[in-house]
């Protein structure tokens, strides 16, 4: 049985789950293999040339000394018997949203064709249920799982990708698309690829003939059924099986729902000292969440363990470099890699090998067995020695994979790590034109001449290093700002803190209050007295970024101070940036097409909240108004935070006063994760929750001493009007300040003018400036527990090259021949990571590569009319070279 | 742990070798500390290696 | 592969990151493509002066691909 594919295939019981799984290592699934489970077979073990299939190994336990851990166990399954009701188990083209994942992937069962289980037919009509094993007492998972409506529509635009003649429906509660730019992927997927959506409960799944019939019912009571001929069940993130075993054997607390239980003010610590815990264990979350989760532990631990940094760490040194004089001639030594029969069993390795004989250069040639095994490291050292080779060009796999392998050989010999040479005789070769040897094998003749002319050419190249100022710069001092600077110095880098306003502290001063109970007050006073305390911060407030000059490790910023009518200005170095500029409160003029008049009876949700804090009076009647001004009203986004803000104030009321009436008008409620309890909970003390739709827009008129609303009830059918004592708008988040930051540090923003960062899954808190993170509101609306993840990520990516005190560079960025540069500034204009400049150098103009700051595209290089710029390792003449020995075959 | 003893070890154990998992090792490395990385299947990745494209830029995932 | 049918000899560049990664994701899964093609890894095809082209056909290249 194949796991990885679900079990949608068959595997061998000794297989690697996928092409690029680390480490890529065939392994003996123990439930398959025969010897395992009946002690027989065993012919595994002859047949492995290089002996390395030991059935003697047995489990051994191993003690570590460990100062910290973290825990990041993932996310369990929802049980078969919570799937069994829409008939999962039943019929085989009910399927659950990860198999039908695999079925759509081309290195899945069916090559990525999506086929019906039972017959193979290719389905015309899918559906995808939502919250399966979510928001589900029945299965005791209260919780929203956060990923699931993002998953199912990514799975349905594939498949019509694959083909746009099928006919999709996703059946929801409410839509959660409410991260970064997820709304308009959900527009995406409605508007160009035609999916529909329906609000509806599905009651069933039946088979029905050689489909499925499908029974659902919808808010206004209507029932209905459709066939399908496949059914995805989009089944929610379960807490890890490993929970309560991990939690006994470490000692922290588990939630209610068997996650770890952690709080909004400290949302990665365990109830255990010492233990941290990140990604879906500690609350269902997507990739980037998780990512940003894990760096944030990271540098929590690293704040921890400050004073054992470097403990066990293991720095290898090498021998002295030996010189090579500048007109040296080459001395090659090149290594035809057998790869076992990875390669010799189609290409003619020793053919290719004689093809070396006489070839210019090359001094020592020889075949290899597997020349990444380690007497084969021991063979091309001594060989290097003996032949006084200079260059060393290794024909075997891809250079992705083992390049740095061989370098540190070479580096271990003596040489120059960039006198080398990889040709892929293997991955690019053998392994696919396997039924054709003697092709095989002349192609991997010319790719080596080709290797070969290029290594008569290639140079020792310096490892190029830029120190780093080990201290930091935080743009914004709220909660963001406070909590980087905090996690900085605790980890020891000396850090500057610099805020707009009079005091620090940003939006959390306006909150008053949270779902989950705690009080932001205490967090304030907390954040403000360790700052105002630890010895490594400074803060300048009522000050402004005058202008920032440099690059990663080397930034120099002018920062300007209006105290009063005083102004001063001074100059602060530093390694690192942080910008956490924050967001505001939108205020829409217009809501729903609708003039506000903001008055004593219409408010926004912040101020509701700040009024329900101070001297509460009793409310009678609330209405509350979602996506006011938001998701393509006014603002184009989802600001992530007002459902909940609007649950919780809503709660907040009914403490006050529980016969107060509070209705709620919404689109989606996006209580995700743990809030949907808080969500439950108001209604399950009377607030009146509404949906309504953009085709029939509630409709305000706002007095300053009256406001009707009159909205379209889905449930009554009929237009309904309404004069509450008080109309709350949930009013949205919009960043301040990102446009000019965005000038000054040439950092991109996107369309709503949120800071862009460099990847959107994997480097969700770096900017594409190298030395130049985000936190907080400017990167995109969230909440305050999620506002203190990213900015403790964001203080762990920003002490990597402060804990480096260097920048390492590869050695294949660009460099100018000053001779040659006339100072067009092409270059400059093009560079997309601003790492080439022109410099003034007696009144001339130079273009100077910025090293720490260049990727090594060569955009530089291949346009410079004067051909002055080359690339370490990809020089024009090593690449006309290789194309000259291309041409000769 | 504020407090550190002398004797404390600096190394820091990681458990589980998923999307989360990999990056805290790898942050941890990046930040001069010594790290385990504890899985318990043949390969690291975790549910994330069976992802083929991931929302909202549906790029490729492995 | 039949000896009469013309046989192009292609030249490609291939940028590390992507379609150099996917050529060798290629042979991970053994997909089997024509042996015609000769490659030069660039560290992006950004790097490709248009005279590296010129110089592909001028040594009898009958095709160039390059991928990024």
């Amino acid at each position: 049985m194949d796991e990885y594919n679900e079990g949608l295939a068959l595997t061998r019981p000794i297989h690697i789950d996928y092409p690029q799984a680390v480490p890529a290592t065939y392994y003996i699934d123990p439930k398959a293999c025969l010897y395992l489970t009946h002690g027989t077979c065993q012919i595994c073990v002859p047949a492995c040339r290089s002996n390395a299939i030991d059935f003697s190994q047995t489990a051994e336990e191993r003690q570590l000394s460990v100062g910290a851990v973290i825990m990041a166990p993932g996310f369990g399954r929802i049980p078969d018997e919570t799937l069994a009701k829409f008939s999962y188990g039943k019929h085989p083209d009910v399927v659950t949203s990860i198999e039908f994942e695999r079925l759509l992937n081309p290195s899945g069962p069916s090559v990525g064709e999506v086929r019906c289980i039972s017959d193979r037919r290719h389905p015309k009509r899918i559906a995808f249920i939502q919250c399966v094993g979510s928001r589900d007492l029945g299965c005791n998972n209260g919780y929203c799982s956060s990923v699931c409506c993002m998953y199912a529509i990514k799975e349905a635009m594939v498949a019509k990708e694959h083909d746009p003649d099928l006919d999709i429906t996703i059946y929801y509660m409410d839509m959660r698309t409410q991260g970064k730019d997820f709304d308009a992927a959900q527009k995406r997927a409605v508007e160009q690829y035609g999916i529909k959506f329906v609000r509806a409960r599905v009651a069933d799944v039946m088979p029905w003939g050689n489909s499925l019939k499908l029974t659902y019912s919808t808010l206004a009571g209507r029932h209905g059924f459709e066939p399908f001929d496949m059914v995805v069940l989009s089944v929610g993130l379960d807490a890890p099986a490993s929970a309560k075993e991990l939690s006994e054997i470490c000692g922290f607390d588990l939630n209610t729902y068997d996650f770890c239980k952690t709080s909004t003010f400290a949302p990665l610590t365990t109830s255990k000292e010492g233990v941290l815990v990140a990604g879906a264990f500690q609350g269902p979350k997507d990739i980037p969440e998780s990512v940003t989760q894990s760096s944030a532990t990271a540098g929590l631990a690293a704040g921890l363990l400050q004073k054992q940094r470097g403990d066990g760490y293991i720095v290898k040194d090498y021998p002295q470099e030996k010189k090579l004089g500048k007109n040296e001639e080459p001395r090659i030594g090149v290594f035809v890699c057998r790869c076992g029969i990875n390669i010799a069993g189609v290409v003619d390795v020793p053919a290719v090998d004689a093809s070396l004989q006489d070839m210019e250069g090359v001094i020592y040639h020889s075949e290899s067995l597997y020349s990444c095994s380690q007497d084969a490291q021991e063979m091309i050292k001594q060989k290097i020695k003996e032949h006084n080779l200079n260059r060393i060009v290794i024909a075997a796999c891809s250079p992705r994979t083992h390049e740095p392998l061989f370098q540190e050989t070479l580096k271990d010999a003596g040489l120059n790590r960039c006198l080398f040479e990889m040709v892929n005789i293997r991955d690019q070769c053998s392994w696919v034109h396997a039924n054709e040897p003697e092709e095989a094998t002349r192609k991997s003749k010319d790719l080596v001449r080709m290797g070969v002319a290029k290594a008569r050419l290639i140079q020792p190249l310096a490892e190029q290093t830029v120190p780093v100022t080990p201290k930091a710069l935080v743009i914004g001092g709220g909660i963001a700002g406070m909590t980087v600077a905090l996690n900085l110095a605790e980890q020891g880098f000396h850090t500057s803190i610099v805020e707009k306003n009079a005091e620090l502290g940003g939006n959390l001063k306006r909150l008053k209050y949270t779902v989950t109970a705690s009080d932001p007050a205490v967090l304030l006073q907390q954040c403000l007295e360790q700052v105002k305390n630890h010895k490594l911060i400074d803060v300048c407030t009522s000050s402004e970024i005058a202008a920032i000059n440099g690059f990663v490790g080397n930034f120099s910023s002018v920062i300007k101070t209006t105290k009063g009518k005083k102004v001063t200005e001074q100059t602060i170095d530093h390694g690192v940036v942080v910008i956490a500029t924050g967001g505001k409160e939108h205020r829409p003029a217009k809501v729903l097409g609708s003039e506000i008049v903001y008055s004593n009876r219409v408010v926004t949700q912040q101020e509701l909240e700040e009024r329900l804090a101070g001297k509460a009076k009793s409310l009678d009647f609330v209405v509350m108004l979602q996506c006011a001004g938001s998701r393509g009203d006014d603002l184009a986004y989802c600001s992530k935070i007002c459902c909940t803000q609007a649950v919780k104030n809503a709660l907040k009321i009914k403490e006050i006063n529980k016969k107060s009436q509070v209705i709620v008008l919404y689109r989606d409620m996006r209580t995700y994760g743990f809030n949907e309890d808080a969500y439950r909970q108001a209604r399950e003390q009377g607030v009146i929750f509404i949906p309504y739709s953009m085709e029939k827009k509630p409709i305000i008129t706002s007095k300053t001493n009256k406001v009707t609303i009159s909205f379209f009830d889905p449930i009554l059918q009929e237009e309904v009007i309404i004069t509450p004592d008080l109309l709350a708008l949930s009013v949205g988040v919009v960043p301040e300040g990102t446009e000019e930051m965005s000038k000054l540090l040439k950092i991109p923003i996107n369309e709503n003018k949120f800071y862009l960062e460099a990847h959107v899954k994997l480097r969700p808190v770096e900017l594409s400036v190298s030395g130049v993170y985000v936190c907080g509101l400017a990167h995109s609306p969230k909440p305050l527990d999620e506002v203190i993840v990213q900015a403790q990520a964001a203080a762990a990516k920003a002490a990597m090259p402060l804990v480096k005190g260097l920048v390492s560079v590869e050695p294949i960025v660009s460099h100018v021949n000053k001779d040659l540069c006339i100072g067009c500034g092409l270059c400059e204009s093009l560079c997309p990571y601003q790492a080439i400049r022109i410099q003034k150098v007696d009144k001339t103009r130079i273009a100077e590569t910025i090293v720490a700051s260049c990727k090594a595209c060569g955009i530089c290089a291949s346009h410079c009319p004067t051909f002055a710029i080359n690339m370490g390792g990809f020089t024009n003449d090593q690449i006309i070279a290789q194309i000259e020995a291309f041409g000769k075959s | 742990m504020g407090k550190a003893k002398d004797k404390q070890s600096g190394a820091i154990l990681v458990v589980g070798g998923g999307v989360a998992g990999v990056q805290a090792a790898l942050d941890l490395t990046d930040l001069g500390y010594h790290c385990y990385l504890v899985e318990k299947s043949a390969a690291i990745g975790g549910a994330m290696a069976q992802l083929d494209k991931t929302f909202p830029t549906n790029d490729c995932s492995l | 592969m039949s000896k009469d049918m013309f046989q192009p000899k292609i030249l490609g560049f291939l940028c590390n990151w992507c379609c150099y990664a996917a050529a060798d994701a290629a042979g991970v899964s053994r997909y089997q493509y024509p042996p015609n093609l000769r490659t030069i890894r660039v560290m992006c095809t950004g790097r490709l002066d248009p005279a590296f082209i010129l110089k592909g056909f001028a040594e009898g290249a009958d095709g160039i691909f390059t991928g990024g």
